[in-house]
C-alpha cells in the first residue's frame, strides 16, 4: 500500500528530489480569467488506486524524557496556572512524498515526515505544550521559505503560542508552544472540536503550507468525548474512533483535509508563486492523496472536513444527492443538527458531517465525494453549480456489504451558542479591498510594526465586515470565534452558519456584522484574508488585547 | 481620475484579455514515463541556453537546476548603460524590484522612500545583500531618471539601478513578476499602478511580494526572506521581532 506518509529519507534520496521538483517546463505566467486554461495540466493519474490515508497520532514525550532545554515559564502567560501535562516535539523537516503512485516523490516541508502531520489529540483542561523545531536546510530551492511560525486555527491560545506571523523562525530555532486547552471565558458551551495546524509564516504561509506544513488538532471534552461507547449521560456518542496511520482502530471519526495542487509533466509539485490573485491546483487531494477510495460500513460516520486551500472553495456533495447531518462549522458544533445534502467550504473552513451508510439500498456499492463549485481562478468560485455528473471527485466510498451494530447517536441538541453577555463597548469597520493592485484592509497595507486595533481584555465589540471588487475572502479571525449578527443584513439562525465561525467566506459586496469577546489573553492577534496568497500579499491587520 | 488616486476596486466582470495562451510544453525528454518512484536526472535534458522563451506576456522558462529564466530583455540604466534583463539583472541576484515613474506625484515618491530607509537599514550591517530595481512605467530618460535619484539621494548607492525601456518591455516584465490585472484598461492604467515590490533570489528561485509603501522593516525583511539562512542575520525588529518567543536548539544536551 503506497501512501503519502514517508518516513525520513536519507539525504541522497532528499537531494536527488530536489533537484527535479520543478523540473524543465514552460510555463506561461501571464494570468487572465482564462488562466486556468493556460497553466500546465498535471499528468493523467488513475482514480481510486489507493486508499484514503491517514496521519499518525502524534505521541507525548514519555515522562522520563523532558523536553531539553526546559521550558522557560516566563516566556509563557499564566504557565503554572495551565501547566502542561504533556509534551510533544515536533521536528519540522524536508521530506519526499508522493502524492499517487503515477507521479513522482516531491519534496515537502513537514511536521514529523509526514503530510499532514500528526493528528493532535487534545483534550479540555490537559493543558500541553508542543515545541517545534526547525530542522529545515538554510537554502531550500523552489517554493516555501524555511522560516517557520506555527498557528492552531481556532486555537484560543496565548499570543507567543498562537503562530503570530512575525513571531517567524528560521532553521535551528525552535518555539514552545504552550496550549492550555481552557474553554474561552470559562464557559462550558464555547468548547470546540475540529481545529488544525499550519504554518502562518509572514509573506510565506501559503507556499509553506502548500508545501505540506499542516495537520489536524482535535479536540475533546466530556460530551464530544471521542467514544460512541461512553457510558456517560453527558456524551453525545458521536461516530467515534479517529483512525491512526500507524495503528488499526476503530474508524469511525475521519478527519478529510482536502487540497488542490499541480504538478509537472516530471510529476512533481509546483506552484506559480508570481500569482497574486490564487493558486489552484487540477488534482483533488484529500489526506495528500490524489483521489484515493475508503472503504466504508453500513452505519453512521463522522466526517471532519477542512479545506486546506490554499484558494480552492468547495461545494461538496454525495454523488447520489443523499443527505446527510450537518453538525458542527468550523471548529464548533452547531446548537442542532441540521439535515443537508451539501455543504460549502471556503478556504481554511471546517465542517463535520454525519453521513449514515446503512440507509444507502443494499444495490449501492459506491459512492463519491464531489466538488459542484465552479471555479476558474484564485479570486474565488463562480457562483455556478456544476452538474452532479460531471462535477469533479474527490474521494469513492466503498460501501461494505452487511448490516453492522452501530451504537453512535446523533443527538437533537448539541451545543447551544454562548450568551453575548459582555457589553460591547466599541465598534469597528473593516473593508476588505484592493488599491493600486495591493490587497488592503480600510484602505492600509499590512505592518505587523503598527498595531490597527487596541483591544480592552474582558471586552466585547461588534465588527462590520465588507468587501468588494471581483475577489472573495475567507476573513479569519485568531483566538476567538464571532457570533455572525447578520450577514448582508439577514439573520443566519437556523443555517450552518449559525453558530460560531472563525472563518466566514465573503463575496465581491458582502458584508457581514459580527459579536465578539476578547478574553483571557493579551497580546498581538491577526484577522485575515484565508486565501492564503491574499494574506502573503499583505491582507491583514494586527490587533492586540491589553490589559 | 486624479493621478494616482486609489484605484477602483476590480470588477469581476472584467473584460477578458485574450493574450496568446502558450502552452506549457516540456522540454525535451520530460513525459518519459509515469512510474511510480523517482525519476532519474537524466530525464531532464533542456537548459536555460538551449530553449527559448515562449511567446506571450511574462512568460518565462523552468531550467533543470530549479531555477528560472526570463526573456532577456533589453534596458538603460540611470546612466544610459545598456543591462539585460536576465543576463544582468536576475542572474545570480538577490534583489528588490518596483515599478514607477519619475514624474508621479503620487505613490512613487514614497515607495522610492521607503526602500531607501531599508536599504538604510541593511546596508550598514550587511553591506549591499540585495539590488534595487525600479523599473520605468513610462518611458523615462536616463537623464530624468538620474535627476530624480540625486534629488532623493539614492543616486551612487552600490546596487541601485533604476531602469528604463519601451513600455511593452516594461510590461513584460511587470507581468513576469505577477502585477497584472486581468482587466486591459486597469492593467494599463498608469495611475492606479502597481505599488508592490517584488522579491526575488534567482539562484534559488525564491520569491515574495510585499507593497513597496510598506514600513522599511517590512520590505527589509522581505528581502531577508528570500535570503539563504546562513547568509543572513536575525535582525532583531526585522526578522525577529524583539519579544520573538523562538530560542536556538543547543546543540547537544550536556553530559550528566
Amino acid at each position: 500500500m503506497r501512501t503519502p506518509i514517508t518516513p525520513a529519507v536519507d539525504r541522497r534520496t532528499f537531494v536527488k528530489g530536489t533537484a527535479l521538483t520543478t523540473g524543465a517546463f514552460f510555463i506561461n505566467s501571464k494570468f487572465t480569467t482564462q488562466r486556468l486554461a493556460d497553466e500546465p495540466s498535471s499528468p493523467f493519474t488513475t482514480p481510486w488506486v489507493q486508499p484514503l490515508p491517514f496521519a499518525p497520532y502524534a505521541t507525548p514525550l514519555p515522562s522520563f524524557e523532558p523536553l531539553f532545554p526546559a521550558v522557560d515559564p516566563a516566556m509563557h502567560q499564566r504557565y503554572e496556572e495551565f501547566a502542561p501535562q504533556y509534551f510533544y516535539e515536533y521536528p519540522v523537516f524536508e521530506t519526499t512524498v508522493c502524492p499517487h503512485p503515477q507521479l513522482a516523490y516531491s519534496p515537502r516541508t513537514t511536521y514529523c515526515g509526514c503530510t499532514p502531520g500528526p493528528t493532535l489529540m487534545m483534550r479540555y483542561d490537559r493543558p500541553a505544550l508542543v515545541r517545534i523545531k526547525n530542522q529545515l536546510p538554510s537554502v531550500m530551492t523552489g517554493f516555501g521559505s524555511c522560516d517557520i511560525t506555527t498557528h492552531v486555527h481556532n486555537g484560543h491560545h496565548p499570543s507567543e503560542s498562537d503562530g503570530y506571523p512575525g513571531y517567524l523562525y528560521g532553521p535551528g530555532y525552535y518555539n514552545d508552544h504552550h496550549y492550555p486547552n481552557m474553554l474561552a471565558g470559562g464557559d462550558p458551551l464555547e468548547s470546540k472540536s475540529t481545529l488544525w495546524y499550519h504554518d502562518h509564516c509572514m509573506d510565506f504561509t501559503s507556499q509553506n503550507v502548500y508545501r505540506g506544513l499542516t495537520g489536524f488538532f482535535l479536540l475533546f471534552n466530556n460530551t464530544d468525548s471521542g467514544n460512541e461507547n461512553d457510558t456517560n449521560p453527558d456524551a453525545f456518542r458521536l461516530p467515534s474512533g479517529v483512525p491512526d496511520g500507524k495503528r488499526v482502530r476503530a474508524r469511525y471519526d475521519i478527519p478529510l483535509a482536502l487540497m488542490d495542487a499541480r504538478y509537472d509533466p516530471n510529476g512533481f509539485q509546483i506552484m506559480d508563486v508570481m500569482n497574486m490573485d490564487g493558486h489552484l491546483g487540477d488534482k483533488y487531494q484529500v489526506n495528500g492523496a490524489i483521489q484515493p477510495y475508503f472503504h466504508v460500513e453500513r452505519r453512521k460516520y463522522r466526517f471532519r472536513i477542512l479545506n486546506v486551500g490554499p484558494s480552492r472553495f468547495y461545494d461538496l456533495w454525495l454523488s447520489n444527492g443523499m443527505s446527510f447531518q450537518h453538525i458542527a462549522n468550523d471548529g464548533n458544533l452547531l446548537p442542532a443538527p441540521i439535515e443537508v445534502n451539501h455543504v460549502k467550504l471556503g478556504v481554511a473552513e471546517r465542517a463535520d458531517i454525519i453521513v449514515d451508510f446503512s440507509q444507502l439500498p443494499v444495490t449501492t456499492t459506491e459512492i463519491y465525494l464531489v466538488n459542484r463549485a465552479e471555479q476558474t481562478n484564485g479570486r474565488g468560485p463562480t457562483g455556478n453549480t456544476l452538474p452532479m455528473g460531471s462535477s469533479p471527485k474527490l474521494l469513492k466510498l466503498v460501501i461494505k456489504p452487511g448490516a453492522v451494530l452501530d451504537n453512535s447517536r446523533v443527538p437533537s441538541i448539541l451545543k447551544p451558542k454562548p450568551a453575548m453577555d459582555l457589553p460591547v463597548v466599541r465598534e469597528r469597520n473593516w473593508h476588505f479591498g484592493r488599491s493600486n493592485g495591493m490587497w488592503v484592509v480600510n484602505g492600509q497595507l499590512v505592518d505587523l510594526n503598527r498595531c490597527d486595533a487596541q483591544i480592552t481584555q474582558g471586552t466585547a465589540e461588534i465588527w462590520n465586515i465588507s468587501t468588494a471588487g471581483g475577489w472573495a475572502h475567507p476573513v479569519h479571525m485568531h483566538l476567538e470565534e464571532y457570533h455572525i449578527l447578520s450577514y448582508n443584513g439577514k439573520s443566519v439562525e437556523g443555517t450552518g452558519l449559525g453558530g460560531r465561525k472563525d472563518v466566514f467566506s465573503l463575496y465581491p459586496g458582502d458584508e457581514m456584522r459580527i459579536y465578539m469577546k476578547f478574553r483571557d489573553w493579551l497580546g498581538k492577534y491577526v484577522m485575515h484574508c484565508h486565501n492564503i496568497v491574499h494574506e502573503d500579499h499583505a491582507m491583514m491587520i494586527r490587533w492586540d488585547i491589553v490589559p | 481620475m486624479s493621478a494616482h488616486a486609489p484605484r477602483p476596486e476590480g470588477d469581476a466582470s472584467l473584460t477578458r484579455r485574450h493574450a496568446l495562451r502558450g502552452l506549457l510544453l516540456p522540454a525535451a525528454g520530460l513525459i518519459g514515463g509515469c512510474a511510480a518512484g523517482q525519476k532519474s536526472r537524466t530525464d531532464i535534458t533542456a537548459s536555460a541556453s538551449s530553449v527559448e522563451i515562449p511567446e506571450g506576456l511574462g512568460t518565462f522558462v523552468m531550467n533543470p537546476d530549479g531555477t528560472r529564466s526570463f526573456k532577456d530583455h533589453v534596458l538603460r540604466d540611470q546612466d544610459g548603460n545598456t543591462l539585460r534583463f536576465q543576463s544582468d539583472l536576475m542572474k545570480g541576484h538577490i534583489f528588490a524590484a518596483n515599478f514607477m515613474y519619475v514624474h508621479c506625484k503620487g505613490i512613487c515618491q514614497n515607495m522610492t522612500t521607503q526602500m531607501s530607509l531599508a536599504y538604510d537599514l541593511l546596508q550598514p550591517i550587511m553591506g549591499n545583500p540585495a539590488r534595487f530595481y525600479s523599473f520605468s512605467l513610462a518611458e523615462d530618460s536616463p537623464e530624468d531618471m538620474k535627476e530624480y535619484m540625486i534629488a532623493r539621494g539614492i543616486y551612487g548607492r552600490p546596487g541601485w539601478l533604476m531602469l528604463t525601456a519601451p513600455r511593452e518591455v516594461v510590461r513584460d516584465i511587470r507581468w513576469g513578476f505577477g502585477f497584472f490585472d486581468p482587466n486591459e484598461e486597469i492593467d494599463q492604467d498608469l495611475n492606479g499602478h502597481t505599488g508592490m515590490a517584488r522579491f526575488g533570489n534567482q539562484k534559488t528561485d525564491k520569491w515574495s511580494a510585499c507593497p513597496a509603501l510598506g514600513s522599511p522593516q517590512v520590505i527589509a525583511r522581505g528581502i531577508l526572506g528570500v535570503m539563504p539562512v546562513n547568509e543572513r542575520p536575525q535582525l532583531a525588529g526585522i526578522i525577529r521581532e524583539s519579544d520573538h518567543p523562538a530560542r536556538r536548539i543547543p546543540t547537544a544536551k550536556p553530559a550528566t
